[in-house]
């Protein structure tokens, strides 16, 4: 999903003229075409609605329903976010911990990798068992799933500072600390961003699946409900607004990203200098 | 060790001094203190391998010194212990009376690379030694203005250095090291990575420099020419370990143009330092 995400910005962002919708033409066009050839088939062949609705009949469940799915829609997002929020927080102290102690980094940081195999969905039931429904699980299953590559990225970010780089600092009398703030930590930034924005589409996956299991509200209960009820129009109108909303979150990070990461090649602003 | 001619920074052309006893080496008269840098029997061995080889020289303050030898032969290794980056095997390492164990305030180092940091745009990395040295930033603004206009960067300041062309960044990066105003200078090979026309403008632009800002400096090469047009005096190392097979004293006259490239004296202190070098990789 992320990778999608991450092709699609990419071939707006490097787009000649630096007009970040430019390269977007085509696939607009393509999705459009898709919708279209969805949409007769489902009309020409009468294929019930339970099945597979048009899309025409998802946009007007869309639109009609709108208030139920924006409660569902919004309290997710809120965990969806909050969760975002904390696994960057706490992967990028983790981060930092394992820069400065390297009996942490030598202790703990095999053991993280290795406790990857675990399927984290897989927790969601336990979840139940000791924290009850609610609020809660979901929101640690999602921080559980998105904490990883956020800390796996600052570690990588903060590690990969060149040693000439080191060598220039310590030649210039930096000491741990300032070598750390000024020359790891910024280095570390275009590493955060790309863990973010896969921490992103994990979370939204932790939070929807502990809302189909544990929860009696948000985007993923509305859609395990509609599905119990047969609404396929409504189970795909929640989809989609999940979707739409995960693409402007992913949307939202790569403008910030650009604001912090503003030394990166960026076509726009490069200026060309002879000697 | 043989020395060709000893002249220090004599401004008259052909005025001829002779006698070579380091500690009498005749300096500027405003220099109280003659000797800058002392290396005594310095050495380095990297697991086994001797790289270093008892290395002694003294190097007077304000002078221009090159470290000459091909490459891999340990000069650049020398240069980093004088800098205080790598801790010598054997040896003591003397700047200004005090034994180098870590690296100095007042050393600064220009590397081959200009190793600026992309995110800081030029003025910030210029000013980066300050804050490394905890110095209040605003006192060394003005000075960084003007040490980028001596390189001709004064428009460049709010650039980042991915916009700087080669040349262009490792002249920050040599402002960098002069910023908090060190005595001393170390360049390792810092317009090696630079196109021919790039590097003979800079070389210009180092003397420049030099002269302005009177800065003991030690240059280490694998160019010939360049050290020739550049040093007062030439230590010429020799390959694994590294040892000074020769102590040549450039006697051309300064200030230095490129044209002196192609005269005859010139051509003179080349020729001999290739036959040097050949004689001592032989």
């Amino acid at each position: 999903m992320s990778a999608i995400f991450a092709a699609a910005s990419r071939l707006a962002m490097h787009d000649e003229k630096g007009n970040a919708f430019d390269g977007l033409y085509a696939p607009t066009a393509i999705v459009v075409l898709m919708l279209a050839i969805w949409e007769v088939l489902v009309r020409a062949l009468h294929v019930n609605s339970v099945i597979l609705p048009p899309p025409s009949e998802i946009m007007e469940t869309l639109i009609e329903r709108r208030g139920l799915l924006i409660d569902h829609l919004s309290s997710s997002l809120i965990l969806i976010g909050s969760g975002l929020i904390l696994s960057v927080v706490g992967g990028v102290s983790v981060a930092i911990a394992f820069t400065f102690s390297r009996r942490l980094r030598e202790g703990v940081y095999p053991l993280l990798i290795i406790s990857q195999v675990v399927p984290k969905v897989a927790i969601a039931p336990l979840f139940i068992v000791w924290f009850g429904t609610g609020t809660l699980p979901c929101l640690l299953l999602g921080f559980l799933i998105a904490f990883f590559p956020m800390t796996i990225n600052s570690v990588l970010g903060f590690q990969s500072v060149d040693e000439e780089s080191y060598r220039m600092a310590r030649a210039f009398m930096g000491s741990k600390w300032q070598i750390f703030w000024k020359v790891q930590f910024p280095n570390a930034l275009p590493y955060m961003f790309s863990g973010m924005k896969i921490s992103l589409t994990l979370v939204i996956i932790g939070d929807v699946v502990s809302e189909f299991v544990a929860s009696q509200e948000g985007i993923g209960y509305l859609i395990k409900l509609a599905g119990g009820l047969l609404d396929t129009p409504l189970m795909m109108a929640a989809i989609t607004a999940l979707s739409l909303s995960g693409l402007i979150l992913y949307w939202i990070i790569s403008k910030i990203e650009r604001r912090f990461v503003y030394w990166q090649v960026d076509p726009d602003s490069i200026v060309g200098v002879g000697n | 060790m043989t020395a060709l001619v000893l002249a220090d920074q004599d401004p008259i052309p052909g005025a001829q001094r002779t006698g070579l006893v380091e500690s009498s080496r005749p300096i500027r008269e405003e220099c109280i203190d003659p000797i800058t840098l002392q290396l005594t029997n310095v050495g380095k061995v990297f697991d086994q391998l001797e790289a270093i080889r008892s290395i002694s020289l003294s190097v007077a303050k304000g002078e221009f010194v090159s470290l000459l030898g091909p490459s891999g032969c340990g000069k650049s290794t020398l240069l980093m212990m004088i800098g205080g980056l790598i801790a010598p095997t054997s040896g003591d390492i003397i700047i200004e009376g005090g034994k180098v164990l870590r690296p100095r305030a007042d050393v600064g180092v220009v590397f081959q690379t200009p190793t600026l940091l992309p995110w800081r745009s030029v003025l910030d990395n210029v000013l980066l030694p300050v804050e490394f040295l905890k110095l209040p930033r605003k006192d060394f603004i003005d000075r960084a203005h003007s040490l980028l206009k001596m390189v001709k960067l004064e428009d460049f300041a709010g650039a980042l250095p991915r916009q700087l062309s080669g040349g262009m960044r490792q002249r920050v990066s040599i402002c960098r090291a002069l910023i908090n105003d060190p005595s001393t200078l170390l360049m390792d090979e810092p317009f090696s990575a630079l196109d021919a026309f790039t590097r003979d403008e800079m070389s210009v632009d180092l003397l420049r420099i030099w002269q302005t800002y009177r800065k003991t400096i030690i240059f280490v090469t694998h160019s010939i020419r360049e050290a020739v047009f550049l040093s007062d005096r030439i230590f010429v190392l020799g390959k694994r370990p590294a040892t000074v097979i020769e102590e040549v004293d450039v006697e051309l006259p300064r200030p230095r143009c490129l044209e002196m490239m192609e005269e005859n004296g010139f051509n003179q202190y080349v020729r001999h330092l290739r036959r040097s070098i050949e004689a001592g990789h032989a």
